[in-house]
């Protein structure tokens, strides 16, 4: 099926005179509609259960679309500057970054007006440093290249059928689970004490905007410097319209860009990066693997395995694991399935939803063994490249620059790794 | 003077991409290019990339819903 046209496409061959427009769209597109129905219909039930409960589904289905559209793996981002010399994924990660932190920065500045007082705003992303953040920024980085796909890589992907992602999931909440049993030896040897920096503390708001602004404009030199070293990069596949003029031809056509065409990865940052400021500002930033861990700590609770007490859990932010004790039902659980629905949807109207199986059976242990290093390395490094990185950075808070840099060394033997396998 | 056919359907990221790679350098001096058939959308953002770096330009055909025919001839 060629790109030109899935409805013209299925036009061929229906009798003419045939006057309604269902048969003729071709049958990912007709599951598409019927998708997008059910998840209208599930807001509409989360809706009557708690709003922000709707929200967060609506919240959950808008991440997941936009990473479908792009494409956006942060494994990706990091795994192709060292493996292909490709910067196409980072650049888009740094303009997300650079929206969510001229919006998180102003938030902020309204959360706590006088920063040099010591206050921390409470709901961002405000980590201790220490040996937990290097060792779990590692150790992401190596699972999430290894499985081919970092935590919302492998939820977008979980939505477009990728079984592998299926499997790195299960390996994720797995790796969390098993280092809630470590993880008060951890708060003794280095979270308890680590220092929490925010910027403004020290820079102001504007000081501190500023500075990190500067520094992505930095990163993005960097890459692009080290992507020209090894030639030309071609850039994205530009959207070919129907080449007519009419009304319809052009409404097709802009529908087919949204739908069908892949976004530029910096549309898709951006794009993630202004909903971070949305649901930031709505009750806190964009994070979901303390949620996955909520679920494994209430199954090993009820299953009577549970790690027990985690001392200091409660009192820190973000994606630190979550020792809440609620209800199956929560506003979060509801993102994170949002978001393998978002993915689905937009799967199904591009064309692009296959359920596909790795022929090599090594994928598989590939995709579990990654998994479980991205849950241990989210557990100690309190979230995942959203949590301890996406969402850190715009915090403006340094935890975040300190995990990326691991993250990245990490994502770098990552790829050592892989080229070795085969 | 033939393509040689690459067949990377069902594979994980980023072994579409690594695959491709691989066989363009091993391509001898009388084959002409390479047939790559895809089903991960990613590949298409960074083969054709690869490719001009090695002294091939990349055509990209869809051929499935969702594949990809990505037809790599030496410039």
């Amino acid at each position: 099926m060629s790109e030109q046209s899935t409805t013209e496409q299925a036009l061929t061959g229906i009798d003419a005179k045939q006057p309604s427009l269902w048969p003729r769209l071709a049958p990912n597109v007709r599951i598409g509609f019927l998708a997008a129905l059910a998840a209208l219909a599930l807001w509409m039930l989360a809706m009557g259960i708690d709003s922000q409960m709707g929200l967060f589904w609506a919240y959950g289905l808008a991440f997941g679309f936009v990473l479908q559209r792009s494409r956006f793996c942060f494994a990706s981002a990091f795994r192709d500057i060292f493996l292909l010399q490709h910067g196409r994924t980072m650049k888009g990660l740094l303009a997300g970054l650079a929206v969510a932190t001229l919006g998180f920065g102003l938030v902020m500045s309204k959360q706590v007006p006088n920063p040099t007082l010591g206050f921390l705003p409470p709901e961002a992303n405000v980590l201790p440093i220490g040996l937990h953040l290097v060792v779990g920024g590692l150790i992401f980085g190596i699972g999430m290249v290894v499985a081919g796909g970092c935590v919302s890589g492998s939820v977008y992907r979980m939505g477009e059928g990728y079984v592998a992602s299926w499997v790195s999931f299960g390996g994720i909440l797995v790796g969390l689970l098993l280092t809630t049993y470590t993880w008060n030896w951890w708060w003794d040897a280095s979270i308890a004490d680590g220092w929490r920096i925010w910027l403004p503390t020290y820079f102001g708001h504007g000081g501190a905007i500023a500075l990190t602004l500067l520094a992505l404009l930095g990163v993005y030199l960097l890459v692009v410097w080290w992507e020209s070293r090894s030639g030309m990069v071609i850039p994205e596949t530009p959207f070919v319209g129907s080449g007519d003029d009419n009304f319809r031809a052009r409404i097709g056509d802009n529908l087919r860009q949204f739908f069908v065409h892949g976004w530029p990865a910096v549309t898709g940052g951006v794009a993630l990066g202004a909903l971070n400021v949305l649901i930031f500002y709505t009750a806190h930033p964009w994070g979901f693997t303390g949620e996955l861990s909520r679920w494994m700590l209430g199954l090993s609770n009820v299953l009577g395995v549970g790690p027990g007490e985690l001392l200091g859990a409660a009192s820190l932010p973000g994606c630190t694991l979550d020792v809440s004790e609620s209800g199956f039902l929560n506003h979060m659980l509801f993102l994170v399935w949002g978001m393998v629905m978002g993915s689905f949807v937009a799967a199904l109207f591009a064309g692009e939803f296959k359920i596909r199986r790795p022929r090599q059976h090594r994928r598989y242990t590939q995709a579990a063994g990654g998994g479980l290093l991205m849950g241990a390395g989210a557990a100690l490094a309190m979230g995942c490249t959203i949590g301890a990185f996406f969402s850190a950075i715009p915090s403006l808070a340094l935890n975040g620059w300190v995990f990326a840099v691991f993250l990245a060394i990490g994502a770098w033997i990552g790829t050592q790794i892989i080229q070795r396998i085969d | 003077m033939s393509l040689k056919q690459l067949d990377v359907r069902g594979e994980i990221c980023p072994y579409p991409m690594m695959k491709t790679v691989q066989a363009l350098k091993r391509l001898s001096a009388n084959e002409l290019g390479l047939e790559v058939i895809t089903d991960h959308a990613p590949a298409l953002e960074t083969i054709p990339t690869q490719a001009v770096r090695l002294g091939y330009t990349s055509v990209i055909e869809e051929t499935g819903s969702p594949e990809w025919t990505i037809t790599l001839t030496r410039k």
